[in-house]
């Protein structure tokens, strides 16, 4: 199999663009989650969102969707993608302002509704011939497609793969998950014993993979290795994670196999720490089971910049990297007085690491469950 | 890249029901553009199933399929959960259930948002739907985009089920209800059909025979296959067992 390397992230968060202000934001224990304004909140049960400064969902048929504004300001971030790169796009609702636009004005769908416009509109701003596919599996969408893209790669069936990622905070996810009852009235606060649920961000990420002898080549910067990918279902409900973290703990067992290291190795875990009770709960175990009393330092970083939904675990691999180069991971804001089982290991403050891997994995809707393998990069 | 098919099962326009005893030989009969009827719980299970009468249409479809696929493999009973993932292309996936939805927030600020909609606003909702019936612990996701061949999850799942060790099957196929009539393609067929891929033949069920991937190319029974017909009709010339 061939090497998985990362040598280019590109993020737009609430706390800002690039993948530097998305660190250091999340180094000092700043959060993107303010009171929402993009829309009316007074029937819902929570009022707080992390939103892009600077997007604007579409509001009328003719205008177009917030997605573009977020893909502009990502290309921007990346060079020049090689001529042979492969596409994969990870969203799970697209464009959906432009939907709720024309449904709200009773006009007839755009094609924008569709996924081919957005991979169309993807694959032109990066200069990519291959207009790829959209992978829709929910909050675990994004990590999926870099287990996928890492798989071609390792297997010799790419040596470039662009993953792009975005998802909006828009008022029909908002509005549905309230409905739910799952989102928090206040800011999100994972892994703490006081949680009440999460809190809706967005984002647009492009991760850049490149097989190892190819980025040494070409003299690009190894920010990171993917060594490691699983991917498993729950099979135990539609919207619920199986309270013994089933699937999570055989997507994460999976990535350890194909890493080729044990449990005892891994330096750090970024989590999904949505802050719902459910959620935390069950990776909790799912660490338990799977480090026993070792369980590493692990994070959250929703507390900061709301759960990005399909571009989730994206944002997440970004820190990951970083996370391995620097060192230390940040704190889990949000996070004051952490549950009993993650005591010591998630912090208010940031913390030390020392190691070369990290752990990274995401879990949503339809018992979906990704977990990654980060290594150390060279830079 | 080579695995078996070991089961068959479809809602279309030429349609529902299980591979074996279909003609499938008419391939194109089965995939023919028209209206899709989705079958009743009565059409697929024997017994009360007050879940299924919950789902949105596109869930009910996809599940339907995905429950005659595993009756033709004689794999829809478990006692343990199995390493089989479900991977589903769709061009439009959800977007019914995304227009139900939005008539239930738009009218009142949100006031009557429906949860139990919300729930199958994703297209795989109907993916985690089928792994707890049956048990299933595999991978599972949605492939976005037209794809006229049908071909897509298949290929893509050939190549999971090759670099996964511990997958065992993966049912690949295709759902789409008629869309809305403005992005409705009069030419395109619509319903959906999964196989169940898996890497041995089947030793006690139905198998239709080989899907290979070499080069992008896929064949099945060493005849090379480009649309989801050609590979039912693929599928016919095999000698059931």
């Amino acid at each position: 199999m061939y090497g998985v390397a990362i040598t280019a992230c590109a993020t737009v968060t609430a706390l800002g663009d690039g993948v530097d202000a998305l660190w250091n934001g999340l180094l000092q224990g700043r959060s993107g989650i303010a009171p929402l304004t993009r829309f009316e909140c007074e029937n819902y049960i929570s009022s707080y969102g992390a939103c892009i400064e600077g997007v604007e969902p579409a509001q009328t048929p003719e205008q177009n969707s917030a997605l573009d504004t977020i893909l502009e300001r990502v290309a921007l971030q990346l060079e020049q993608l090689p001529a042979d790169t492969r596409l994969l796009v990870a969203s799970t609702k697209g464009e959906i302002d432009c939907l709720s636009a024309a449904r709200r004005h009773a006009a007839a769908l755009p094609q924008q509704v569709l996924f081919e416009p957005l991979l169309t509109k993807i694959s032109h701003r990066f200069g990519v011939a291959d207009s790829g596919w959209n992978i829709n599996a929910a909050c675990a969408s994004s990590t999926l497609a870099l287990a996928r893209a890492a798989a071609m790669i390792a297997h010799g069936n790419a040596e470039v793969v662009l993953v792009y990622a975005a998802d909006l905070l828009s008022e029909f996810v908002f509005s549905g998950f309230s409905a739910l009852q799952a989102l928090s009235p206040e800011p999100c606060r994972p892994f703490d014993q006081q949680r009440r649920g999460l809190t809706l961000g967005e984002a647009g990420v492009a991760i850049v993979l490149m097989r190892a002898a190819r980025a040494r080549s070409l003299g690009r910067p190894v920010l990171g290795y993917v060594r490691g990918w699983g991917a498993a279902n729950d099979a135990h409900h539609v919207t619920a994670p199986a309270r013994d973290g089933n699937g999570l703990i055989k997507a994460c067992s999976q990535a350890l196999a194909q890493a080729g290291i044990t449990a005892a190795q891994v330096a750090g875990i970024n989590a999904h720490g949505t802050g719902t009770i459910y959620n935390d709960a069950m990776e909790l175990t799912a660490f338990n089971t799977l480090f026993g009393t070792q369980i590493p330092p692990l994070h959250g970083i929703k507390g900061s910049i709301g759960h990005c939904l399909g571009a989730a675990g994206a944002v997440e691999v970004a820190v990951g990297c970083r996370a391995l180069q620097e060192q230390l991971i940040p704190p889990t804001v949000g996070c004051a007085d952490a549950e009993e089982e993650a005591l010591g290991q998630v912090m208010a403050e940031a913390q030390q690491l020392s190691g070369t891997y990290l752990l990274s994995c995401n879990s949503g809707f339809g018992g979906i469950n990704g977990a990654l393998i980060l290594q150390r990069g060279e830079s | 890249m080579k695995a078996w098919i070991n089961g068959i099962g479809y809602v279309s326009a030429g349609g529902f029901g299980v591979g074996l005893g279909t003609d499938l030989s008419a391939g194109s009969k089965i995939l023919q553009p028209g209206d899709v009827e989705i079958p009743q719980r009565k059409e697929i299970f024997s017994g009360p199933d007050r879940r299924y009468g919950r789902l949105d249409q596109f869930s009910r479809l996809g599940l339907a399929a995905l429950t005659f696929c595993l009756r033709d493999a004689k794999q829809e009973e478990y006692t343990q959960k199995r390493a089989i993932g479900i991977v589903t292309a769709s061009r439009y996936g959800c977007l019914h259930t995304d227009l139900d939805y939005l008539d239930t927030m738009l009218p009142a600020g949100g006031k009557f948002a429906s949860p139990n909609l919300f729930a199958y606003t994703l297209p795989n909702s109907f993916l985690g739907e089928a792994a707890l019936r049956f048990g299933l612990s595999g991978t599972t996701l949605v492939l976005n985009r037209a794809d006229r061949s049908g071909l897509a999850a298949l290929s893509y799942a050939l190549e999971e089920l090759t670099w996964s060790g511990e997958c065992v099957g993966i049912c690949a196929g295709v759902s789409d209800l008629p869309p809305v009539l403005e992005l409705k393609d009069p030419s395109a067929s619509y319903g959906s059909v999964f196989f169940l891929l898996q890497k041995a033949p089947s030793t006690h069920g139905t198998t239709y025979g080989t899907l290979e991937l070499e080069d992008g190319q896929l064949r099945c029974n060493a005849t090379n296959v480009a649309t989801l017909s050609d590979v039912l009709q693929s599928c016919a010339s095999q000698n059931i067992h």
